[in-house]
């Protein structure tokens, strides 16, 4: 008698599934990533780094425009890993937010907060009928002049947290369990270089291959340039040079 | 509520005459970190389980206890993301009374409306209903009170309670333990050793959150260093 009652819509729309879980929101998480994109994120004693695959799907496309990685408000930026086209729309929403609450309140909106207002705007999602769940993880890095580095991921079931180093997209759980290895010693003060150097060697191990300035988008803020930025190719190739050399 | 295409209700009658939607709500709560409260002499407490998947999430960034007026707060079992919304909610409602009455509000009254938003999800078109159950705990004029709210809306009073995957072992526990003249200091204790029940692992204070509210003291979620006290007093 229960069995047919959902009359299969729990897969559809985002209503309870027999054992309590939401199939669509499930669903969401495997189309972050069905792209074959990992983004992995690090934070360090004052500084936070975020490092993303860039694949430019065909030669004739000008790379410059593929980007996943923005700026929201001066000191902070964000990652979008997932369906390119919901990314763009919540990049619309997250600065729209950030700049209400800038003109609001008079200052630039804190990390978590911009962070927790997408995740209640996912939670949306999941609940009402009318509105899919979006197929994207935002990671948000910013710096705060109280609280120093933040680092924060929002998934497509409205879940957020704060983190030291988080992952997200096709090799998530790799990225994860090399990034809990290299920091499972308790306080870990990793200077801006290590920071980089960290989120570059993780995910050149999960992807399995050397990885190229070309290949990847490096956005970073810290405490010295507290500015959100994304690192030229040179800076990048700079950082890959030093990790290899280290090894 | 009532969104454009979906004037119907996705929470509909099996043929046997159960709120199935509900049923799974609830399977989505047992399946949630194990929250109770005592409701002892002069306040009440509340606790629950923050087990973090992963080391790498910083747990003082998610709070799982959260005050919702200076007299009360709550905390959740179930799906976190859905407690923000009532947590919003209750918030505002708190504060709409105050400015209306200029008098904190009673606690029943807070726990009769997030009830009354949660039925409302469980009948209005498009919506499903909430994931969670909540534990809401406050002080008022009539003294000190815990309140027990369900994904169907129903709500009960207890004197103590849990909820989330271990509530029968912890209710079972509880009711062992349970005294009508326990002071609030005893209540946390017996909190701790019933989250100590099913714990898997090592306790610390960095993986359990325990909130208070006293009949002359204001509702406050516990330091981790307070925490680690009471942990010492209990070993």
């Amino acid at each position: 008698m229960s069995r047919g009652s959902s009359a299969g819509y729990d897969r559809h729309i985002t209503i309870f599934s027999p054992e309590g879980r939401l199939y669509q929101v499930e669903y969401a998480f495997k189309a972050v990533k069905s792209v074959g994109i990992t983004t992995v994120a690090v934070k360090g004693l004052d500084a936070v780094c975020g490092v993303t695959q860039k694949k430019v799907p065909d030669k004739l496309i000008d790379p410059k425009s593929v980007t996943n990685v923005f700026r929201i408000s001066d000191h902070h930026g964000c990652i979008f890993t997932g369906l390119a086209t919901d990314a763009r729309a919540q990049l619309q929403r997250t600065r729209s937010e950030a700049a209400d609450f800038k003109f609001k309140f008079g200052y630039e909106i804190p990390v978590d907060q911009i962070a927790k207002r997408l995740a209640d705007i996912n939670q949306v999602y999941t609940q009402h009928a009318y509105m899919r769940p979006l197929g994207v993880s935002l990671i948000f890095m910013g710096m705060d002049d109280e609280k120093g580095p933040q680092l924060y991921k929002c998934d497509p079931a409205g879940y957020y947290i704060g983190y030291r180093a988080c992952a997200a997209g096709a090799k998530e759980q790799e990225a994860i369990n090399y990034l809990e290895k290299k920091l499972k010693e308790e306080e870990k003060k990793l200077s801006f270089d290590e920071t980089v150097q960290l989120a570059l060697a993780t995910l050149q191990s999960v992807v399995a291959a050397d990885l190229k300035p070309s290949d990847v988008e490096v956005g970073v803020v810290s405490k010295d340039h507290p500015r959100f930025r994304i690192l030229t190719d040179d800076e990048v190739e700079q950082q890959l040079t030093a990790m290899t050399e280290k090894d | 509520m009532g969104d454009s295409d979906y004037s119907f209700s996705l929470t509909t009658f099996s043929p046997s005459g159960k709120l199935v939607q509900i049923e799974y709500a609830l399977n989505a709560v047992a399946a949630g970190a194990t929250s109770l409260g005592i409701r002892a002499k002069n306040g009440v407490v509340i606790a629950t389980e923050k087990r973090m998947p992963s080391i790498l999430m910083e747990s003082h960034t998610l709070e799982k206890i959260s005050f919702i007026s200076e007299t009360t707060g709550m905390v959740y079992s179930g799906m976190g993301p859905d407690s923000r919304v009532l947590l919003r909610k209750a918030r505002k409602f708190a504060q709409s009374y105050y400015q209306t009455y200029k008098e904190p509000i009673p606690v029943v009254q807070l726990v009769r409306e997030t009830a009354f938003v949660m039925q409302e999800f469980t009948q209005s078109g498009g919506v499903r209903p909430f994931g969670v159950s909540l534990l809401i705990a406050g002080c008022d004029e009539q003294g000190p009170h815990l309140y027990q709210v369900d994904p169907s809306g129903s709500f009960f009073a207890w004197k103590a309670s849990a909820i989330g995957k271990n509530m029968v072992n912890a209710k079972t526990f509880l009711e062992k333990r349970y005294s009508d003249d326990m002071e609030i200091e005893d209540a946390i204790h017996t909190a701790i050793l019933t989250l100590k029940e099913g714990f898997e692992g090592q306790i610390t204070e960095h993986n359990i959150e325990i909130g208070q509210v006293t009949d002359n003291q204001k509702f406050k979620v516990l330091t981790p260093l307070e925490v680690k006290d009471y942990l010492g007093e209990v070993e």
